[in-house]
């Protein structure tokens, strides 16, 4: 540990230009051959961090204190073209958006080319090797194909790769990852981390390593730095503090993420928000005390220092021996044992569907996306669908709600056959909550409008008074203020957004929810609101809710049965404590290893997986 | 709609302006132009523009060949382009939208011979189509909007096509059909909107095409008939006496280049200031 710093922060600040600040005394540091992780949720400033080393922050924003060493050059001091010079050969960068970080019209081969020109490869034919040389360090098959590729013609997980090989290509001495995995698969994701940590190894690089995802942290990192508005509230050794956090934050972040072993809880959530810049400002004292479970008048008026609590362990709170007594709240006696109706709400018998595409000169093509799905689920019961992108799980959403022909088999819905019963007798029974809120409400209408948009083309037979009444009483229902009936989508928070979304559906009172990935994307606390919000209505209201979801432990949370799919079948099903304890498809194995983490079982599957992802 | 000009675009503000000044001159013609353009004072032939050494005030921009005030036909003459501009454009909008919503909404076959359609149909240079058009059809001012709505309707559905698809994959969409909205609805309701912004954009741009196209036919002798003045034909007719009089050639195709611009900013200014990721970013 005497080793000097690859990367030293020191008391960092940046700022707005009216001074509100977005950072604020930011202290970190990166050892040779470390991982740091800086963990927080949406707008505490992470991806600021990256900005500030990569010298790419936002026009309007500006270090105001503070500086960043690398190696022991001050990087705050140097001239911008120095400074240049040394990003993307001594420091890497993986960037969150694979898709948007590469140029659609170019080939893989001319980006990553010019790259390792930029590094001081001389000759196009050195350039070749290297490329197809670090292809397949990153475990890309035929790379020298992969060169002459555009960006569509790869999968996410592949780009991924792509953008790593090139991060690693100079052998930098710091790699700066911002949420290289949110965009990828469980599967995926697990391979790219593998990924990281090999690169890692091979070439001793530090990694700063950004991400919301607590377990993802507790997995790669060595040490973490939790971020909550601009502000470091604790830092430490990796499991410890993912594991026994000494900072009310850190606990209440731990106590809000669904696990997939030990026994079930209710999930705690956090009330209010994260102050935006401006708020904090009028901040004296500790920024945590509108939402921490312990606060005390002291932290009101005095900020707490980042005092050291244990040997390289430091907590920014004036009590974090209190973190413990943070206890999640107890299940509620009627929250296990929901009694499930006797009626079938949904069977499918041997259901198929096969898309026809034309191609430009109207020939038609076969595409199977199911193959003879077997399944029910009964009143009230929640059902899971887990399986990574393209096994088949939104094509089944689509059929069950007339969005897409079944062209095999029988789906039986609420009593009444799919395929033949008239499209209107289903509006009100079977309801969709998509998946990306944003592209779920319409940016022009108002939430009102929004949530009571299912009244609007049958005679409702509603006042406009009645009709505002009835969205308010819905937005109760999901616990957001009447007075938001007024705003348009974009003035919404992404949980509220998801929350109106969940409204709509519940307008019609429907009997089959089904949920597509409604909590992906959403921040840790968000999707803790969400998850127990579901719980709480299936206590009032009597619907079952077909949920989709990559996350396992989501599934394990609200979830009675869950059914595995894998290319357009379903593999297992049952309920979800014997699937996860004891999987029997080799499919569903290697899921539940990937969710816990354990990728052992993975290295073999590596190879074929990759070849199968290529178109 | 909630669209914030805090920054009100430069371009949007000239053509905007100078778009809206040519429209009051066409509106007002029969006021604003200080003789009719078709009077003819043969004593006052080829007088040169007031600001040259023999001009006079009472034909500020001169007489042409026939003795007819320039000024005035240039006022009368932009009557002329708006009128047919503004039918011939609102004509292929409703024409091109109307198709490339069908086209984009419901894909699959209908999006197929639309969009095959629409390609075979570009593949004729706009122009000749038009004059083959118009020697189809015989010449006169409805006929040269007729033509003009007859070749132009692909540039709306082409681009508008695309636009729709963006939309139609948003899921607002997918719900409004779950819910039980028609498709006509969804259409009206919920993509229209969407594509507003694109269609004002477009059918701006299309106005000073459209003008372009007017003139030409007009100078070729297959636009409005020779009676109803039009820049096209002042341009014909001073061709002649280019050199003893360049003005008579000048105004018009200064009017013409005038007015192509406006409409082109003020279009873009549009486009710029209507654009989603603008107004989206607030707070990001
Ligand atoms: N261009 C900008 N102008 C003003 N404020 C900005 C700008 N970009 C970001 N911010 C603010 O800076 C803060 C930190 O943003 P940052 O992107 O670092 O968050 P993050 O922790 O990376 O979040 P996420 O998990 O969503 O990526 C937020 O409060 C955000 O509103
Ligand atoms: S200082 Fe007070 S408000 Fe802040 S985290 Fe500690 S107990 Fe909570
Ligand atoms: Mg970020």
């Amino acid at each position: 540990m005497t080793e000097r710093n690859i990367l030293h922060i020191r008391d960092l600040d940046i700022s707005l230009g009216t001074g509100d600040k977005i950072l604020n005394g930011v202290d970190l540091a990166i050892a040779p051959g470390k991982i740091l992780g800086v963990i927080g949720e949406s707008g505490a400033g992470k991806s600021m961090i990256g900005s500030a080393i990569a010298d790419t922050l936002p026009v309007g924003l500006a270090i105001s204190r503070g500086s960043i060493e690398f190696d022991g050059l001050t990087l705050t001091d140097m001239t911008a073209k120095t400074r240049r010079d040394l990003l993307g050969r001594d420091i890497g960068f993986i960037p969150q958006e694979p898709m948007t970080a590469l140029n659609p019209t170019l080939t893989i081969g001319q980006q990553v080319g010019r790259h390792l020109a930029r590094i001081g490869i001389g000759s196009a034919r050195k350039r070749e090797q290297r490329a197809i040389e670090l292809f397949t360090e990153v475990g890309l098959n035929r790379p020298g194909e992969l060169l002459k590729n555009y960006t569509h013609q790869l999968s996410g997980g592949m780009l991924q790769r792509v953008l790593i090989a090139m991060a690693f290509a100079s052998n930098p001495r710091l790699v700066i990852a911002d949420e290289p995995t949110t965009a990828l698969d469980v599967t995926v994701q697990l391979k790219v981390i593998d990924l990281i940590a090999k690169m890692r190894e091979a070439h001793n690089t530090s990694v700063l390593f950004i991400t919301h995802d607590l377990q993802l942290a507790a997995e790669v990192c060595d040490d973490v730095a939790v971020l909550y508005a601009g502000q470091i509230v604790e830092r430490g050794e990796a499991r410890s503090i993912i594991n026994e956090p000494r900072h009310p934050y850190s606990r209440c972040l731990n106590l809000a993420t669904p696990n997939l072993a030990g026994p079930k809880t209710r999930l705690m959530i956090l009330p209010k928000a994260m102050p935006s810049p401006l708020e904090r400002t009028a901040m004296a004292g500790c920024k945590f005390t509108p939402r921490c479970p312990i606060a005390g008048d002291l932290c009101i008026g005095t900020p707490p220092p980042l005092s050291e609590i244990s040997a390289g362990h430091r907590s920014a709170c004036h009590w974090p021996e209190r973190t413990e007594t943070i206890t999640p709240p107890p299940l509620k006696a009627d929250d296990e044992n929901t009694v499930l109706g006797a009626d079938l709400v949904m069977k499918a018998t041997g259901l198929g569907k096969a898309y026809r595409q034309h191609d430009w000169l109207g020939r038609v093509r076969r595409v199977e996306a199911l193959r003879g799905l077997d399944f029910e689920v009964r009143e009230r019961e929640f059902v899971g669908i887990v399986g990574e992108s393209g096994s088949g799980k939104s094509t089944l959403t689509k059929l069950i709600v007339g969005l897409e022909d079944i062209t095999a088999g029988v789906l039986d819905v609420v009593g009444m056959d799919r395929a033949t019963t008239p499209r209107e007798r289903f509006f009100d029974r079977v309801q969709l909550v998509f998946q990306d809120p944003q592209s779920a409400l319409n940016p022009r209408r108002r939430i009102g409008s929004l949530v009571t948009q299912s009244l609007e083309c049958r005679g409702s037979g509603l006042s406009a008074s009645a009709r505002k009444q009835l969205a308010k009483d819905l937005l109760a229902k999901v616990m957001l203020p009447p007075d938001m009936i007024d705003r348009f989508p974009d003035q919404l928070s992404g949980g509220q957004k998801q929350r109106v979304n969940i409204a709509r559906a519940l307008c019609s009172n429907p009997r089959l929810l089904i949920a597509d990935e409604i909590v992906s994307g959403l921040d840790v606390s968000v999707q803790a609101q969400i998850l127990e919000l579901l719980r709480e209505l299936r206590k009032q209201a009597s619907f079952s809710l077909l949920l989709i979801s990559h996350d396992l432990a989501v599934v394990r949370h609200i979830c009675d049965r869950t059914l595995v799919m894998y290319r357009g079948e379903i593999v297992e099903q049952g309920p979800v404590e014997d699937i996860f304890t004891n999987p029997q498809h080799a499919y569903t194995k290697k899921l539940v290893a990937a969710a816990r983490g354990n990728s052992g079982l993975y290295a073999d599957a590596t190879e074929q997986e990759a070849e199968n992802e290529a178109f | 709609m909630r669209i914030s000009f805090r920054l009100p675009d430069l371009s949007l503000l000239i053509g905007g302006s100078v778009a809206g000044l040519i429209l009051l001159c066409a509106l007002f013609a029969p006021w604003l132009a200080p003789y009719h353009p078709n009077d003819q004072e043969l004593l006052y032939i080829l007088a040169p523009p007031v600001w040259s050494a023999d001009g006079s005030a009472e034909h500020l921009l001169g007489t042409d060949s026939l003795g007819r005030d320039t000024l005035s036909r240039l006022i009368y003459g932009a009557r002329t382009a708006m009128t047919v501009a503004a039918a011939a454009s609102f004509g292929a909008m409703i024409l091109g939208a109307f198709f490339a919503h069908l086209a984009g909404y419901f894909g699959g076959w209908v999006d197929w011979i639309i969009s095959r359609t629409v390609e075979v149909w570009l593949s004729f240079p706009p122009v000749v189509l038009s004059m083959l058009l118009i020697i189809g059809l015989g010449v006169g001012t409805d006929k040269v909007i007729l033509a003009i709505v007859l070749v132009d309707w692909t540039r709306f559905c082409r681009v508008l096509r695309s636009e729709v698809q963006v939309v139609r994959g948003q899921d607002y969409v997918a719900f409004a059909r779950l819910i039980g909205f028609s498709h006509a609805r969804v259409i009206v309701k919920e993509i229209l909107p969407a594509t507003l912004p694109m269609l004002i954009t477009l059918l701006s741009l299309q106005m000073g095409i459209s003008v372009v196209v007017e003139a030409i036919l007009s100078f070729v002798g297959m636009g409005v008939p020779s009676d109803v003045p039009a820049w096209g034909q002042m341009i014909a007719d001073a061709r002649i006496d280019m050199y003893d009089a360049p003005w008579g050639l000048a105004l018009p195709i200064f009017a013409i280049f005038v007015t192509v611009l406006s409409f082109n900013l003020f279009g873009d200014g549009l486009r710029r200031t209507l654009d989603p990721r603008h107004t989206a970013n607030r707070g990001a």
